[in-house]
């Protein structure tokens, strides 16, 4: 039985890295001064921001509330948390956008569709939550309860029991998350293109868009941009598993002694 | 106060579904595709899954490293990114356009999630109580152990495939050039020629598909267990 899938997956599973090594090859000889315009530039600058906002604000909510559920065995707000998981994030988008285009008047001073993408954020906030919270609770349900009391007993403040009792456990669930969801969020079309604004674009709906338009004439330059990108997020992949390796082995394997 | 202020944010987008009433539903072509779509992507990564994951957990092989890499990467590849050059292999061998295209790269956003939450579900089980199973034959263990004490593993996987295939747009779009067409496909031509009722329609089918499988396996699996724990009397 595992023989089998496992042929098969690796078949599926190498299907991605072949897209990226056809991408390379469609790629070279491009000039890549072509993606020095005012629109790749802002469009860079506002994905940037979407993702890094969207990213670290679900990761510190789903954190906090995966430790409060955690602490305070909070099990009605654990179902309610998987609500958000049912709902595709295309219909997200939808619902906030019915909620945010002017239906409601109260919400007048945040619109769907306006520059700031607040909207957009929000979406990916309400969607990534849950997500980062399952990604986290595992990590606190076989947390070592000891650290805890031990920092307790030395009569370390709050933040500092945090630090040293909690945090270092917390790495890799967080790095994992991290990168996941800013691959999701970086180079994505379903939420900004029903939520954004046609100017800036963020990068995943630029991309599509100059791709499909004009017979695929402007097709080499979203490809460059896809492989750019993607080169990107695999060196800070790496970069960020590399430089945390040593302290993650230490807390998976112990101190050797 | 703050976790009543976190419920009221989980639950205030839901709203949006009773803003207006939608067209009532008929069944046409984008519906039955994405049903098939989701069971036939949702029952394929189950068996991939939970296949690919027994392998790693029980075989020793010098490439095992390499596997769990090749598993654990796709996650950090931007699925649009990878799609555009999936788009280019797919079209040397003729699949754009066709049913198999989208269902294959339907696969490929989904499987790494899958097999990772398997892997997950049986390294928490333990592997002295699955080392057990491995005198059985392989549809008795999948039959009477696996699929019973992995339950909400399977459910997760599940509901995890199924919203990612409702979720993709430029995906089928791109990869089924446009000829197959999905509730989600439907959804942004609604809402592009700006027909709401017919927009929140789709919305309300894309929400409810998940959790009608979600409670429909949740079923199927109290008549499984109860009948598998009916063999111990």
């Amino acid at each position: 039985m595992s023989r089998s899938s496992l042929w098969f997956s690796l078949f599926v599973l190498a299907l991605p890295f072949t897209g990226v090594a056809f991408l390379i090859y469609e790629t070279v000889g491009f000039d890549w001064s072509e993606l020095n315009e005012a629109v790749w530039r802002t469009s860079l600058a506002v994905t940037l921001y979407v993702t890094i906002v969207s990213t670290v604000v679900s990761l510190v909510i789903g954190t906090w509330l995966a430790r409060t559920v955690y602490m305070k065995r909070s099990l009605w707000l654990m179902s309610l948390l998987k609500w958000p998981m049912f709902v595709p994030h295309v219909a997200a988008a939808y619902l906030f956008y019915l909620l945010f285009s002017g239906g409601f008047p109260f919400y007048g001073w945040i619109e769907a569709n306006e520059r700031h993408h607040l909207v957009v954020i929000f979406t990916y906030v309400w969607k990534e939550v849950p997500f980062v919270f399952l990604m986290v609770v595992g990590t606190y349900g076989q947390l070592n309860h000891g650290y805890v009391d031990m920092a307790k007993t030395l009569q370390l403040k709050p933040l500092e029991q945090f630090k040293v009792a909690e945090w270092p456990f917390l790495i890799k669930p967080l790095l994992d998350s991290f990168w996941v969801l800013v691959a999701f969020i970086s180079f994505a079309y379903e939420v900004p293109a029903l939520l954004g604004v046609t100017y800036p674009e963020l990068l995943g709906v630029l991309a599509y868009e100059r791709l499909t338009t004009g017979l695929f004439l402007n097709a080499f330059e979203s490809y460059a941009v896809a492989l750019a990108w993607t080169l990107f997020i695999f060196s800070g992949v790496i970069a960020s598993y590399a430089l945390t390796a040593k302290r993650r082995r230490r807390i998976e394997r112990g101190v050797r002694r | 106060m703050s976790r009543l202020l976190v419920a009221c944010f989980v639950v205030f987008p839901f709203i949006g579904l009773f803003l207006t009433f939608p067209t009532s539903l008929t069944w046409d072509e984008s519906i039955l595709n994405t049903v098939a779509y989701v069971i036939v992507v949702g029952f394929v990564n189950v068996w991939l899954g939970m296949g690919t994951a027994w392998w790693l957990l029980f075989t020793e092989s010098r490439w095992k490293s390499w596997v769990e890499w090749l598993t654990f990467l796709p996650l950090f590849i931007p699925v649009l990114a990878s799609m555009f050059g999936m788009y280019i292999v797919l079209a040397q061998i003729g699949f754009i356009g066709t049913y198999t295209g989208v269902g294959l790269v339907l696969l490929v956003t989904t499987l790494p999630y899958s097999i990772r939450l398997a892997y997950n579900a049986m390294y928490v089980i333990g592997r002295p109580l699955l080392e057990q199973t491995l005198t059985l034959t392989p549809l008795t263990r999948i039959v009477f152990v696996l699929f019973p004490l992995m339950r909400e593993s399977v459910r997760t996987i599940v509901l995890f495939s199924t919203v990612i295939v409702l979720s993709q747009f430029v995906l089928v779009q791109l990869i089924g050039a446009g000829l197959v067409p999905t509730v989600t496909t439907r959804l942004y031509q609604a809402y592009a020629g700006n027909d709401v009722s017919l927009a929140l329609q789709h919305t309300w089918v894309l929400v409810s598909l998940p959790v009608l499988l979600y409670m429909g396996l949740d079923a199927l699996f109290s008549i499984w267990i109860r009948l598998v724990k009916g063999r111990l009397q």
